[in-house]
């Protein structure tokens, strides 16, 4: 009860910051100049507005998640109406978590908002509902949480500014970490072998949430891959989460 | 407002192309799309667009392979670029080896797609005029599911044209015999009867050639063959009318054109 409380309240909070709007602003031209711009190619049409549509939705949602999620427990801090809630008989954790889930109802907002202009869109372009970028959609946003989560991390301990950029460091190499594999398999076996290893196994993999590229070319995607993906990201989720917890309560804030 | 209009007014060399030139190749390209590789490739391939279609850039077709490599290394399932890559290298740069390079590469990322070994064949047929290897082209389209009846068709044209007649007759046989429309059934048969029509006409010169050898003057008309025992029997077309001979110039022709049968 009182994490959905926190929750509905970071959620009001959360939904009139200006930053939201320009951003889905942005994300709306985005979206709606891919059909412009699909006006330039030679061939298939629909694949560029899918393929902007769904890099729009992933970045803007990421760059709410992290603007957002960097400024929720700092400025609760900075403004110093984090001591009058932790009077209260609520926990730390409760304290977090209503943040958290008061900023990822926010997302869902906004994505949903994205994803109707999206939708419309292509229904305009093909007089056709594509329901398969739901799948791609729903994917997103599992990342978003994530992305949350660590910026919600970064925040119970660091400023704005370094928040910002360590979240974004954390979305960037999420999304090439990939590439770690291609270093392993040229890596000669010794430390540096399994130095690599450690680090391909640790770091985030984002790109296990990426499936713009199967669903824009109708590729078939295997069942399993959906279920592990799901429970990477919440598993990952929950530990970063337990993370920011642990070190939330262990600050002193006087 | 004034500054901008009057900057632009200023002419400023161009090295034309070199925002894209110079990048490395799309599998490198590709640990810094950070999981937008689809979109790049498709911004290239927008920018490739606008690129070839300006007449104006002489040298364009220089770093065609390379720009749309990248293409393919960024989103190996994109066909459009496969397409238009070989279009462009075929009829704008009249470079055949590389427009034949492009679909081969467009046909092992996407396998599925019967279309890349079909125009491969029909620019080895229609524009290196290598029959040979337009058929095995048409025989690896043949073999995707989904390809149409037409590429077979167009097989067995190749093999006629290779002047491989026995086989050519084979296969137009077995599309007479399997073609469910009359349309193809009679498209089959006039090809049959060109495919025979043009074996007569080989054994007919081959015996003109000997009667010639050995009488130093051409043939009056070709019963002369069979009297001098160059041919068993006066081969006759499928329609089962005579084939017209020229004694003047020892050319010998059908006597109906196949499609106005």
């Amino acid at each position: 009860m009182k994490i959905k409380a926190i929750a509905l309240n970071t959620f009001k909070e959360a939904i009139r910051d200006r930053i939201l709007y320009l951003l889905l602003f942005f994300a709306a031209v985005c979206i709606i100049f891919s059909r412009i711009l699909a006006l330039l190619t030679v061939g298939d049409r629909v694949k560029i507005i899918k393929d902007v549509g769904l890099t729009s939705l992933s970045l803007f949602g990421a760059l709410m998640a992290i603007l957002m999620g960097v400024g929720l427990v700092y400025k609760e801090i900075d403004k110093k109406t984090l001591y009058t809630l932790l009077v209260k008989p609520i926990h730390r954790y409760q304290f977090l978590l209503g943040k958290y889930f008061g900023l990822v109802l926010t997302l869902f907002i906004m994505l949903s908002l994205m994803s109707l202009i999206f939708l419309a869109v292509i229904f305009f372009h093909t007089f056709r509902v594509e329901w398969q970028i739901l799948l791609a959609i729903l994917y997103i946003f599992l990342e978003l949480c994530l992305i949350t989560s660590v910026a919600l991390l970064f925040s119970c301990f660091s400023t704005p500014i370094l928040s910002s950029l360590f979240s974004l460091s954390f979305y960037l190499i999420g999304h090439v970490s990939w590439g770690l594999e291609t270093l392993i398999k040229k890596l000669r076996p010794g430390t540096g072998k399994t130095l690599a290893q450690l680090l391909y196994h640790f770091v985030p993999d984002l790109e296990n949430f990426n499936f713009k590229m199967e669903i824009v070319h109708k590729l078939p995607i295997p069942p399993k891959i959906f279920l592990f993906s799901t429970l990477y990201g919440i598993f990952y989720t929950l530990f970063v989460l337990t993370l920011a917890v642990l070190i939330f309560r262990k600050r002193d804030f006087i | 407002m004034a500054l901008k209009l009057e900057t632009d007014t200023i002419s400023r060399k161009k090295i034309h192309g070199s925002s894209i030139i110079y990048v490395p190749s799309g599998k490198y390209l590709k640990y810094a799309t950070f999981g937008c590789s689809s979109l790049l490739a498709d911004l290239v391939y927008l920018w490739a667009i606008q690129y070839y279609s300006d007449e104006s850039i002489t040298d364009r077709f220089q770093h065609l392979d390379h720009i749309f490599s990248i293409i393919s290394e960024l989103d190996p399932r994109y066909s459009d670029p496969y397409d238009v890559g070989a279009l462009i290298a075929a009829y704008e740069a009249g470079d055949l080896g590389l427009s034949l390079k492009i679909l081969d590469k467009g046909l092992e990322n996407i396998p599925d797609q019967w279309f890349f070994p079909y125009t491969a064949g029909h620019y080895a047929q229609f524009i290196k005029k290598d029959p040979a290897l337009a058929q095995e082209y048409y025989k690896k389209a043949m073999a995707i599911k989904g390809a149409p009846d037409v590429i077979r068709r167009l097989y067995a044209d190749a093999i006629f044209k290779a002047m491989d007649y026995e086989r050519a007759l084979q296969t137009w046989l077995e599309i007479f015999e399997t073609a469910k429309e009359d349309r193809i059934k009679k498209i089959a048969s006039n090809h049959i009867y060109q495919v025979k029509a043009a074996m007569d006409i080989q054994n007919i010169k081959q015996a003109i050639e000997k009667f010639k050898k050995r009488f130093g003057h051409l043939p009056m008309d070709l019963s002369q063959l069979l009297k001098a025992g160059f041919l068993n029997t006066l081969p006759k077309d499928l329609d089962g009318k005579d084939y017209l001979y020229d004694s003047q110039t020892g050319e010998v022709k059908m006597p109906t054109i196949p499609w106005k049968r």
